[in-house]
């Protein structure tokens, strides 16, 4: 008999939420389980990374590699899956742009050892101590991984040859994705293995969106009572639908929760959250500088809106606090 | 820490300030960018001249309800303050991001206009730290 392809399921900066996505594949696990040798997967069985690193170039046929990049630990495990592997799926949101762990891009690395071993009101640290990657003690090597500056989506730090993406992916484009790798019915190498359009044209409320939306003042979600068969930006509600790839299966939507972004830029987009501003701007109902910087302000951290799953991928964040 | 010469790109529409098809303006201010209406101006590639080493971006659109295509420069400003914000919260100056709306059709002003831009980023110092 034949072997079994080898797949790995590994995590980074992640939740697990991915995880539990594969997980409710249901039975259709069994299939999948069948047909592969789960070579490495921390969250559900026990495995060394000593056999891994024992594996030569291309053992694994394929490794699902889901959460960002913060540490040296994750980047040396990402590494060497992507050298033990013949492909390498970018799962879940954090892997393809950053995701949520992401928006600690907002401030430096500086800033965050500051809060967390300083100034947050709960910290007792009267010496001042920060997590060293390399101490001595008593004649031993203690060693921690090294916490970047950043926070990276997967494809800074290796070549990715599929992107699903999704907080979590839903479980159909999951199953696709694993049997279209198991038949050999793959894409081209770097797509994204999810619908090209934007969420707004799959949105079970596109009909419902009015000839021209006028925006006099934005609301967040939980200060009004959304009207289920309304276009969510029509009833002022920040929804990112006119940026972000469809494929979720419209799971917040259809729960009458706006749309997040977690499925990212539509193709050919890189920065999601310019593009949304693109989108969104014009809605604005004033022609009137002041009035309509009054109507900006109102809503309560836009940058946090355009980047909550993809700021890792702005790059060019310098970290000068000017302002 | 000043900017000698801060990297200043300028979309200019050329309905409000000139097509800029003279040697002079060519010549002198290569990063200005003419568009037929700075409504064209997209939020990306605002972003894109950050991203490519702009320390400030500078757009010039017709005055007030001048605007050949009617609402382009009202676009433009909601897109401009909306990215001030996201700039702010990235922690650069907002200020980098500037718009004057006016017209001048044969953009003669643009030149002062720049200077006086180029004056402001040079204060502000360079966006990165040199390497």
């Amino acid at each position: 008999m034949a072997e079994k392809p080898k797949v790995a399921i590994y995590w980074l900066t992640a939740c697990g939420g991915c995880d539990e996505a594969i997980v409710d594949l249901n039975e259709a696990i069994l299939t999948v389980a069948d047909a592969v040798d789960i070579v490495l997967w921390p969250v559900a069985m026990d495995f060394k990374y000593a056999s891994i690193r024992k594996m030569k170039k291309g053992d694994i046929a394929l490794t699902i590699l889901h959460g960002a990049v913060r540490n040296s630990e994750q980047e040396e495990m990402a590494k060497l899956l992507r050298e033990k592997s013949q492909l390498v799926l970018a799962f879940g949101a954090c892997a393809c742009f950053g995701g949520t762990p992401g928006l600690a891009n907002f401030r430096s690395k500086e800033d965050i050892f500051n809060w967390v071993y300083q100034d947050a009101p709960t910290v007792v640290n009267p010496k001042r101590h920060r997590p060293q990657p390399e101490v001595s003690m008593n004649g031993d090597k203690l060693t921690l991984p090294e916490f970047f500056e950043r926070v990276h989506p997967l494809n800074h730090v290796i070549d990715i040859d599929y992107y699903l993406p999704g907080c979590p992916p839903p479980p159909q484009l999951i199953a696709n994705a694993v049997f279209a790798v198991l038949e050999g019915k793959l894409p081209p190498r770097g797509a994204t293995l999810a619908p090209a359009k934007p969420l707004c044209d799959a949105c079970p409320r596109n009909a419902s969106k009015p000839e021209k939306i006028e925006i006099k003042e934005f609301k967040r979600i939980h200060q009004v009572e959304a009207k289920e068969d309304l276009c969510f930006l029509a009833q002022g509600v920040i929804c990112l639908g006119p940026a972000t790839r469809s494929g979720c299966g419209e799971t917040c939507i259809r729960t009458n929760v706006p749309c997040r972004g977690c499925f990212g830029p539509v193709e050919g987009v890189d920065d999601v959250g310019a593009k949304f501003i693109s989108a969104l701007a014009p809605l604005i109902d004033s022609e009137n500088e002041e009035e309509a910087k009054k109507i900006i302000d109102g809503i309560a951290d836009l940058a946090g809106y355009c980047y909550r799953f993809s700021l890792p991928s702005v790059t060019w964040i310098p970290h000068c606090k000017e302002k | 820490m000043k900017n000698d010469s801060p990297k200043l790109i300028c979309f200019s529409c050329k309905f409000g300030w000139g097509y800029l098809d003279t040697n002079i303006y060519k010549n002198q201010f290569k990063d200005v960018i003419p568009v037929t209406c700075s409504g064209t101006i997209d939020a990306t590639h605002i972003m894109d001249a950050f991203k490519n080493g702009a320390d400030g971006v500078l757009v010039l659109g017709c005055a007030d309800k001048a605007c050949h295509f009617q609402t382009g420069n009202d676009q433009t400003r909601k897109r401009i303050l909306m990215l001030r914000n996201v700039l702010q919260a990235f922690g650069i100056d907002p200020l980098r991001l500037q718009f004057v709306f006016n017209g001048d059709p044969e953009g003669k002003q643009i030149p002062a206009v720049i200077e006086k831009t180029k004056q402001e980023l040079k204060n502000l110092g360079p966006l990165r730290p040199a390497s």
